[in-house]
């Protein structure tokens, strides 16, 4: 039972959703799959006086549309899973997405718009998005914004939306198939994410790290991989470059600083390594 | 009517050792069985706890806002309660053993003593509305300096919590016999060590829930609640209300487990009452997940001292066990540091043995009861040194065991703590897991593993454990009081004063009832957990439901068995009654169908007929009786020792993981299992109990730690921080059972709730260590998280 | 259902079809919908073991989908179909999951049941055949404290082997 009383709306458009969130500045919670928000409420964590729920905005559908692939905000772990789109052109996102614990009830209810918003460092999808450099595509009072790499996510916990926005979708340019990579270090099955290391290594190769900081680690890889084959060489010195970029390692009840740190290296290699496999066959 | 082919009755009992489903396994799956939860009693009233922020801290309450809110029906604090009340009653009480006087009120009168202990209980019409309410609760607290590490608790200068103590030290003793010092002084070598566990908690998947109800015309109480205990909880409760026993009724509904954590001794257990009384109508409380999570076990630290001799044989073992019980309580939680002290030599012939223990209060939340009541300890103290005196002797950690362990022909064997082990073949479990896992083949797999730089371990677990408890001056008793009846229909009921956990010892009580008065389980039906309906019984603890429960129910059915044959013997006119037997529903003449005639026909004649057809035999056909273990002494001996337990089962395990070097991360590839409780009614049931301490264990061994933050603040408050092992993470268990019946039980049972964990925890402990041992690099601490692996590798390098 | 004012003591009116049946009841609309579903509809086999998605305790299906019911609000549930394990057993008749959990004695204490049962009718609706990873994988969203999940991996290999057999007969 949550404790303090709130107004539910379930607004049928992004501009409707827009309206409310505008007459409750600073009071509003957004809803998306709700996985999160709803348990955070429940714990009296949170005190909304107004949840806006998106269920009923139209924004779950995946399609591409001139070469870019558009990811709804309210897209599910499991929409993304059984996505033919997804599957061709952002094989890296399903393999993300299938790998989301907590069983069917929670894939087929948590977004990825959702993970990337609530941009908790112990999570999947913002380095994975990152990696795949999407495009957020945020509405707001003012209109819409589109938001890219590192400019996505400002905090812990804290993404680039501004008070009174929401996410409507995530834009993915269609690119030429690349060999690409996602690996996740967790505790066991109950645990969220201890570090995660996405790679997509098309012509501008991108190596991205979740749960090690703050906000996704983006690895300056500088020419080690780019249009170069993956060598155990330049796996070697692209893992080098992972492990020094964690300048300010991530730490919770789940693991220290310093493990975090320790791991950064062997988990970006072990998606390089699932890139280099994919090279082979 | 041809002859040799007379149709007879089945050669044995059909249903003893036969892995019958639940009777009402239907009602189960189909989601039709009522936890505590899901009653609602008409105008139940719903309580809100407010609880503390700080460690520790003088408090004071202001209520008068809550108590103006909508639907506010009262708001109690420990104040105001105090006047009426005094503390509630202790399972066990540390005193006669030496300890102190534990005082624990339904809430706290003046001071708090852990983050998320209760302050104050705000009763509303509804939920929502006692919710809203609670957030008007206004407590100030004058901060004390608070602790949260038990040594330095026992520092000189440590805030005290309970300071009419003098210091934080609940109990402290001493077990065992003989001269550690002067045995190790003469032994070709000395071991010294450190273990230690992390705290661990019980976290059933139902937390608990209280329901009372009084009814202010015939002064009675109704309880309602997730309880192993009703007999022993309905005492206490009456004890605490100043109300006679008998006008109080404990009602437990089935549980959604327990593991030690629903026995007695909570203050909510009280609390519901109290605010029932004073408001006439059903109280009901349910507790959420982070409160259950605020009750731990283990976290203990045991330095130890071993000898031994360059044949591999153990002269000696002393230990000092410093235990972190947290904050106080009455579940009588601490007796977990004695329990596991007295069981430390295991199945091990250790001449020269002392474990001097404390246990220590702390501000973190308090104890509970765990399975397997802290015998944990002593299993990974001695699997610790087996291994180590294996590595220091070069003798092979199997050889090591053999050589120590107590001989299948030396039972009964009587440790140096006084423990007096009933039977066992410990070398036989050995060579039945050898059977399922090549050991030579293994070893050869893992020198492979390790040229391709892959880390394989495999550790040895093996355990006694002493259970069938019975503690003097405690409702802790290792007897109970069965009922059976039949009905004129030859219906048959069971009353019980043994519950069940979920673990399904009212089918197995069943299936002894029914072979004994030879009857299909469809006949009988069982009452358990209701104090108004059941004979007096200590619940379940401490694996007593089929030793006692179904030693009661067996003996009871055998008296109404003889009373059948009497009748039977006096219709079919056999002058014996004891050629009558009783089985698949008919009273026969040795067995032949011929000459018989149905069990409820009989039943049925005795009350309708009695004066023609068994005119001498007293027309009852219902027993009452109890069993109770004979094994067990309180009276000491001249070392003051005494017997508290009556049978110890015991386990052997084996464990292969892989240790992922880059992370830390261990993997279980293999788990072999093998598991002596006597004998088995139901080995699927049995087999159920195995496997879920086993993954007790591995949650213990490898994922569950409460961690507090240095401010008390408890950091472990949900299934996401307190890592209950999925069902991805564990292998399937390869089981194999012994049977070595118990000598002193009449069905040769022994215990079988408590198995598995401890030695599942020290088989994954020693193969994590053997995996690593190429490295130089050992763990000394459970649970084995990655970043703690990674630590005793010494970093992330290759 | 969409924007109405609640305070602490109104409730708010929510129709569902619940278990094969259409009901109505007040909520308090702060409730979850395990809680609505309990207290208000008094079907109680979801139970709650944690309120924060990780047990599966609560799980019924809601429009098609298992879901935790302690991740939804009540009020977001307006006019959904909702089938719990009281639902499930047509004319009395166990399905073949619940079944092959009974015969296998794949439970102890039964509070997990709600997300073990729909876990495993999931994966045996898009798998007729699962492998032994399969099954661990399909019923890791929900907790069991009890059985070690031994046998229920084993009830849900027997309900696999089952619910492949009866076309065949068919
Ligand atoms: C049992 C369990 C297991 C989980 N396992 C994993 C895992 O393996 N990996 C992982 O990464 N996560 C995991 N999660 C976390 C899971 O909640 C998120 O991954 C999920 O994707 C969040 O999405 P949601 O739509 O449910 O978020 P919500 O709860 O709806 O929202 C999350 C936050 O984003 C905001 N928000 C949502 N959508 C929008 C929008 N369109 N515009 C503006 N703001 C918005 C909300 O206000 C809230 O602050 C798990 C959760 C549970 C309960
Ligand atoms: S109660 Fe919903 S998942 Fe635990
Ligand atoms: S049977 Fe008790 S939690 Fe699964």
């Amino acid at each position: 039972m949550i404790a303090q009383p709130f107004v539910y709306h379930a607004p049928t458009s992004v501009a409707e959703a827009i309206e409310i969130l505008a007459e409750n500045p600073g009071t509003s919670r957004v809803i998306g799959g709700g996985t999160w928000v709803v348990p955070e409420c429940n714990r009296d964590e949170s005190r909304p006086a107004a949840l806006v729920d998106l269920r009923r905005a139209g924004l779950s559908g995946i399609d591409v549309v001139d070469g870019v692939v558009c990811v709804g905000a309210t897209a599910t772990y499991s929409a993304v899973m059984s996505s033919p789109d997804v599957a061709r052109h952002l094989p890296l996102l399903a393999a993300m997405a299938s790998g989301i614990t907590g069983g069917r009830q929670i894939q087929s209810q948590g977004t990825v718009g959702g993970s990337v918003v609530a941009a908790r460092p112990s999570s999947d999808a913002p380095a994975a998005v990152a990696a795949l450099d999407a495009t957020l595509v945020v509405a707001g009072p003012d209109g819409e914004r589109r938001v890219t790499g590192t400019g996505m996510f400002a905090d812990a916990s804290t993404s680039c939306l501004r008070e009174g926005e929401i996410l409507t979708r995530l834009e993915f340019t269609v690119r030429p198939a690349a060999r690409w990579g996602y690996y996740k270090l967790k505790r066991s099955a109950s645990s969220w994410p201890i570090a995660t290391a996405a790679c997509v290594l098309g012509e501008q190769p991108r190596l991205v790290l979740g749960g090690v900081s703050a906000t996704p680690v983006h690895v300056d890889l500088g020419s080690v991989l780019a249009g170069r084959p993956l060598t155990p060489d330049t796996i070697e010195e692209a893992v080098r470059r992972a492990a020094d970029s964690v300048s300010t390692p991530w730490e919770d009840e789940l693991a220290p600083a310093t493990y975090r740190s320790a791991v950064a290296g062997p988990v970006a290699r072990r998606a390089l390594e699932m890139a280099a496999h994919q090279e082979e066959s | 009517m041809s002859h040799g082919t007379a149709p007879r009755v089945s050669e044995a009992r059909p249903l003893a050792g036969s892995s019958v489903r639940r009777h009402d396994g239907d009602a189960y799956v189909s989601g039709r069985i009522g936890y505590t939860d899901d009653l609602s009693l008409p105008g139940t009233a719903h309580v809100v706890l407010v609880r503390s922020d700080v460690p520790h801290a003088r408090i004071t309450v202001d209520v008068r806002d809550a108590s103006t809110r909508p639907g506010v029906l009262t708001v109690a604090t420990g104040r105001s309660l105090a006047g009426e009340y005094g503390p509630i009653p202790n399972a066990m009480d540390p005193v006669p053993t030496g300890g102190q006087p534990l005082e624990i009120h339904v809430l706290p009168v003046d001071k708090v003593v852990y983050v998320g202990q209760p302050v104050a209980a705000v009763v509303a019409e509804s939920l929502a509305q006692a919710l809203a309410a609670a957030a008007d609760v206004k407590v100030h607290y004058e901060p004390l300096p608070h602790v949260m590490d038990p040594e330095a608790a026992l520092a000189a200068d440590a805030p005290l919590l309970y300071e009419s103590w003098g210091s934080n030290v609940m109990l402290s003793g001493t077990v065992g016999s003989g001269d550690v010092e002067a045995a190790a002084a003469r032994s070709a070598g000395v071991i010294h060590g450190t273990l230690r566990t992390g705290r661990g908690a019980p976290a059933p998947l139902e937390p608990r829930a209280y329901c009372a109800d009084w009814d202010a015309r015939t002064r009675r109480l109704t309880w309602y609640g997730t309880t192993q205990a009703p007999h022993p909880l309905r005492h206490t409760i009456a004890e605490f209300l100043g109300l006679r026993e008998r006008d109080v009724r404990v009602v437990a509904p089935p549980v959604g487990g327990s593991f030690g954590f629903k026995n007695f001794g909570h203050p909510e257990e009280y609390l519901v009452c109290v605010l029932a009384v004073a408001l006439a109508r059903p109280v009901q409380w349910t507790e959420d997940r982070a409160s259950t999570l605020r009750y731990g076990a283990r976290d203990s630290r045991l330095a130890y001292t071993a000898s031994y001799d360059d044949d591999g044989r153990v002269t000696s073992v002393a230990c000092d066990m410093v235990a972190n019980h947290g904050a106080a309580s009455a579940t009588g939680a601490f007796g977990m540091a004695f329990a596991g002290s007295l069981a430390m030599p295991s199945g091990y012939q250790v001449p020269d043995f002392r474990c001097d223990y404390r246990v220590v209060v702390t501000n973190k939340g308090p104890w509970s009861p765990l399975r397997p009541f802290g015998k944990e300890a002593g299993v990974l103290l001695m699997e610790t040194v087996m291994d180590a005196v294996a590595r220091r002797t070069g003798l092979d950690p199997l050889e090591v065991r053999r050589r120590n362990w107590v001989k299948a022909d030396q039972f009964p064997y009587v440790t140096t703590t006084g423990l007096e082990l009933d039977s066992g073949d410990y070398e036989g479990l050995l060579d039945k897991a050898l059977t399922v896992l090549d050991y030579a083949a293994f070893r050869e797999e893992q020198a492979r593993a390790r040229g391709q730089g892959r880390y394989l371990g495999l550790g040895v677990g093996f355990e006694v454990l002493p259970e069938g408890a019975d503690i003097p001056g405690a409702l802790i008793g290792a007897s109970d009081i069965s009922t059976v009846r039949m009905s004129p229909s030859g219906d048959v009921t069971v009353l019980t004063g043994v519950t069940s956990p979920g673990n399904g010892n009212d089918t197995a009580i069943m299936q002894i009832v029914a072979d004994r008065l030879g009857v299909a389980m469809d006949s009988v039906s069982i009452v358990q957990g209701d104090t108004d309906i059941c004979p007096f019984g200590f619940g379940n603890v401490s694996s007593r439901g089929i030793l006692t429960g179904g030693g009661s129910a067996a003996l009871a059915a055998d008296d109404v068995a003889a009373k059948l044959r009497q009748v039977a013997a006096s219709m079919l006119h056999v002058d014996d009654a004891e050629r009558l037997v009783l089985r698949d529903g008919f009273v026969s003449v040795d067995g032949d169908l011929e000459q018989a005639l149905p069990i409820a026909v009989v039943a049925h004649a005795l009350y309708t007929v009695g004066y023609i057809v068994a005119p001498d035999v007293e027309p009852t056909l219902e027993s009452t009786r109890t069993f109770r273990m004979r094994n067990i002494r309180h009276h000491a001996d001249d070392d003051g020792k005494i017997m508290p337990f009556s049978t110890f089962s015991n386990g052997i395990y084996l464990s292969v993981v892989e240790v992922d070097i880059d992370t830390g991360v261990v993997d279980i590839l293999r788990h072999v299992m093998v598991h002596d409780c006597g004998v088995m009614i139901n080995p699927r049931f049995v087999t159920g109990q195995f496997t879920g301490g086993v993954v007790n264990g591995i949650g213990a061994a490898l994922t569950e730690e409460v961690l507090h933050d240095p401010d008390g603040r408890q950091l472990s408050t949900g299934f996401k921080t307190f890592l209950l092992p999925r069902a991805s993470d564990v292998p399937a268990f390869e089981i194999q059972h012994q049977v070595t019946p118990s000598p002193f039980t009449p069905l040769g049972t022994k215990g079988a709730g408590e198995g598995g964990v401890a030695c599942t925890m020290a088989s994954l402990l020693n193969a994590v260590n053997d995996a690593l041992s190429p490295l130089g690099a050992s763990i000394t601490e459970l649970p084995a998280v990655p970043h703690r692996v990674l630590a005793a590798i010494g970093g992330g390098q290759r | 259902m969409s924007t109405t004012e609640h305070d602490h003591s109104t409730t708010t009116r929510l129709s569902l079809n619940l278990d094969g049946t259409d009901r109505t009841a007040d909520v308090d609309p702060r409730s979850l919908l395990v809680e609505a579903l309990r207290d208000d509809f008094g079907v109680t086999a979801p139970k709650i073991g944690c309120a924060t998605g990780d047990c599966g305790a609560c799980t019924s299906r809601v429009d098609g989908q298992i879901t935790k019911t302690c991740l939804r609000l009540a009020v977001s549930a307006e006019g959904s179909q909702i089938v719990t394990t009281q639902g499930l057993a047509e004319d009395g008749e166990l399905d073949v999951v619940q079944q092959a959990f009974w015969d296998e004695q794949a439970f102890q204490c039964g509070f997990c049941l709600s997300g073990m049962i729909f876990a495993a009718s999931e994966l045996l609706a898009e798998n007729p055949d699962p492998s032994e990873q399969d099954i661990r994988w399909a019923i890791s969203g929900n907790l069991c404290r009890c059985t070690g999940y031994e046998a229920i991996v084993a009830a849900v290999r027997t309900a696999a082997a089952r619910q492949r057999e009866i076309p065949q007969r068919g």
